[in-house]
């Protein structure tokens, strides 16, 4: 305990943002209104919950992984498989498809951490699309409907409730969870470990990195949590098909939100998801008239336009901003500056 | 005998269309070392582009395709102008984000402007679509298709070897900083070099819609094919992508020939094979994966 009260004297930012998380999460639904906004809290939620899985390794790291929807649909496909045509409880299913992820996981990691940067997203790209495709051939040799629906049976066993508040808490606990990991990765040696390899490898080795056990080590946890999400996301969806699970646009969401928000601080993958759902919604809305794929065009651009004025994402841009105005309020506050943004330290 | 021969040309035939879809973006990144995830994009306007050339006008994408790829060298420009200008020296992430969100807007500028049907035309008569020669069917199109990324690549290289300009832009992607200090303006080389990416990328989409369909979110395809032939043949090799395009193609038909359901797996577990073993690429350099990418 002694610990823990030590650190978050020590690290009072982090004890702020996860403390309001725990509240903004306890009492939003409560103001949502209607079903309308605690639906898009929900996702909003489950999603910054993903990007933040997925900003571990993408982000922290910085292995571009675009290959993050087969851990999302493998953990969404066990736990269903399990539960429907054996009885197990979500909550185990949940475990069973994030140990089968971090298999998977590993094997991919093989041949994609010989290559770098976008290659290394290519590699992972191509391992996404190749178990869709192999799940879409399974079903040659074994009984498997194109779709798997959950039967509306609520009950705490059964991971399925009547309300909508039960999965706003859930996928608030979520993303309480994954933050709590990134924090513990992202913080103290592991953190610096994987920072040094991700500004720069070569030199990370040269000073005695365990280059490859950090990289997996952050690629393994990232594709366990990203995989829990794809469970809860079945569970509220409570229908699944390789289409909706297993497509390269989920992958590109959830780096495109990290991106938006700030990528490799906590922050960021959460302001992101919290932004983009509801910006997404709102474009939906504004140009659903203007004829079939406006509200994606301006998306498109607006994305365009963040990427390349703020390419340290929102928190980037407020971080510096921030620190533009307070040097101009204390000149002697010059060395602050100096520290790269968007770096959440 | 005679099936595999079959198998064999129909699968070298598909590398040629293989090998054209790749040709701008190999460039591109072999040059300016930008992964350019709107390429598929590109293919896709260059396709509506020799759809509605026919359409509008009746002039067969074949022919048409010095004007296809002449307007698509002025789009390269204002790509490079408007975008990627304020991207080259960021970090791969805003590049590939940036092209990325590109890439989704013109998808959708696509669906807004012409739907999401499916569209095709027939340039040559139906009797001519096949030919026969030893037994062995052709296709008439996938033939013409070939001959078009053998002249492109053929005329691309020989531009890079003949010409002061190309010299200069086989020097920028040699070496960056020793080509500036030999005078050379990266700028303008990058410039040039995404106006003829994107003109070959055009060129090949026009060529293909006679025998692809072209619809918003054909690109998505085609990059993906595109980025596994880059990678097999050597990342920025020229005569690289037609031996990635050719292995890609004979793969994909064999494949296709004993399991069709695999079909399109083999795409990526090739790729993934060959990245195990051979990171670079067949004719790339070594090390060039990591070095391109700092």
């Amino acid at each position: 305990m002694s610990v823990l009260k030590r650190y978050l004297l020590l690290r009072r930012s982090d004890a702020l943002g996860m403390g309001s998380l725990v509240v903004l999460v306890l009492l939003l639904p409560h103001f949502a209104g209607n079903d309308y906004y605690l639906n898009l809290m929900i996702l909003a939620l489950l999603y910054a919950g993903l990007a933040s899985s997925w900003n571990i390794v993408g982000g922290i790291a910085g292995q571009f992984s675009l290959g993050h929807t087969a851990f999302f649909g493998i953990g969404a496909y066990t736990s269903t498989l399990l539960f429907n045509y054996a009885g197990v409880t979500p909550w185990l299913g949940m475990l069973a498809g994030g140990v089968i992820s971090v298999v998977f996981a590993w094997l991919i990691a093989y041949p994609a951490f010989r290559m770098r940067g976008v290659f290394f997203g290519m590699t992972t790209l191509a391992f996404g699309e190749t178990v869709r495709i192999l799940l879409i051939y399974s079903r040659k040799h074994v009984e498997l409907p194109y779709g798997l629906s959950i039967n509306f049976k609520p009950g705490l066993f059964n991971m399925v409730f009547e309300d909508r508040w039960s999965y706003a808490y859930l996928a608030g606990a979520y993303l309480f969870v994954v933050l709590v990991v990134a924090m513990m990765l992202s913080r103290g040696y592991t953190g610096f470990y994987l920072r040094a390899l991700r500004d720069n490898e070569d030199a990370a080795e040269a000073a005695g990195v365990p280059v490859r056990a950090y990289k997996l080590l952050a690629f393994v946890v990232s594709a366990f949590l990203t995989s829990i999400g794809g469970t809860l996301m079945a569970q509220y969806v409570m229908y699944i098909e390789p289409g909706t699970v297993f497509t390269i646009s989920f992958s590109v969401d959830l780096a495109l939100m990290t991106i938006l928000g700030g990528v490799g601080t906590l922050a960021g993958p959460v302001i992101g998801a919290l932004i983009a759902l509801p910006l997404r919604e709102f474009l939906v809305e504004a140009f659903g008239n203007a004829g079939a794929g406006t509200h994606q065009l301006v998306y498109g651009l607006l994305l365009v336009v963040v990427v390349v004025l703020l390419p340290q994402g929102l928190k980037g841009g407020f971080t510096s901003l921030r620190l533009r105005l307070a040097s101009q309020r204390k000149p002697a506050a010059q060395q602050d500056a100096s520290l790269p943004p968007g770096d959440s330290r | 005998m005679q099936t595999v021969l079959q198998l064999l040309v129909s699968g070298i035939l598909l590398g040629g269309v293989y090998a054209l879809a790749a040709v701008g973006l190999n460039l591109i990144f072999g040059v300016a070392k930008v992964v350019n995830f709107a390429h598929g994009e590109f293919l896709m306007l260059g396709m509506y582009a020799g759809y509605w050339l026919m359409v509008k006008t009746g002039i067969n994408p074949y022919y048409g395709a010095p004007m296809i790829g002449a307007a698509f060298f002025v789009l390269g420009v204002l790509f490079y102008a408007g975008l990627m200008r304020f991207t080259i020296y960021k970090p791969e992430m805003t590049q590939v984000f940036a092209t990325l969100g590109l890439g989704i807007a013109l998808q959708n500028l696509a669906l807004l402007m012409w739907s999401a049907d499916y569209r095709t035309i027939q340039v040559l008569p139906a009797a001519s679509e096949s030919v026969s020669a030893f037994g062995l069917t052709l296709s008439t199109n996938r033939l013409i298709g070939f001959g078009f990324a053998a002249a492109l690549v053929s005329g691309v290289l020989l531009f890079m070897r003949s010409t002061f300009l190309g010299r200069a832009i086989e020097a920028v992607s040699q070496d960056l900083v020793a080509a500036r200090l030999m005078g050379v303006d990266p700028n303008k080389v990058f410039v040039v070099t995404f106006g003829i990416g994107i003109a070959l990328t055009g060129i090949a989409g026009a060529v293909l819609v006679p025998s692809f369909y072209a619809f918003p979110t054909v690109g998505s395809f085609f990059v993906l094919v595109a980025f596994v032939v880059v990678v097999l043949g050597g990342l920025g090799s020229m005569t690289g992508t037609i031996l990635g395009g050719l292995i890609l193609g004979v793969v994909e038909s064999v494949a296709g020939f004993l399991s069709p359901d695999l079909k399109e797996a083999t795409h990526f577990v090739l790729l993934i094979l060959l990245l195990a073993a051979r990171p670079h690429g067949i004719l790339g350099v070594k090390g060039a994966e990591k070095e391109a990418l700092k």
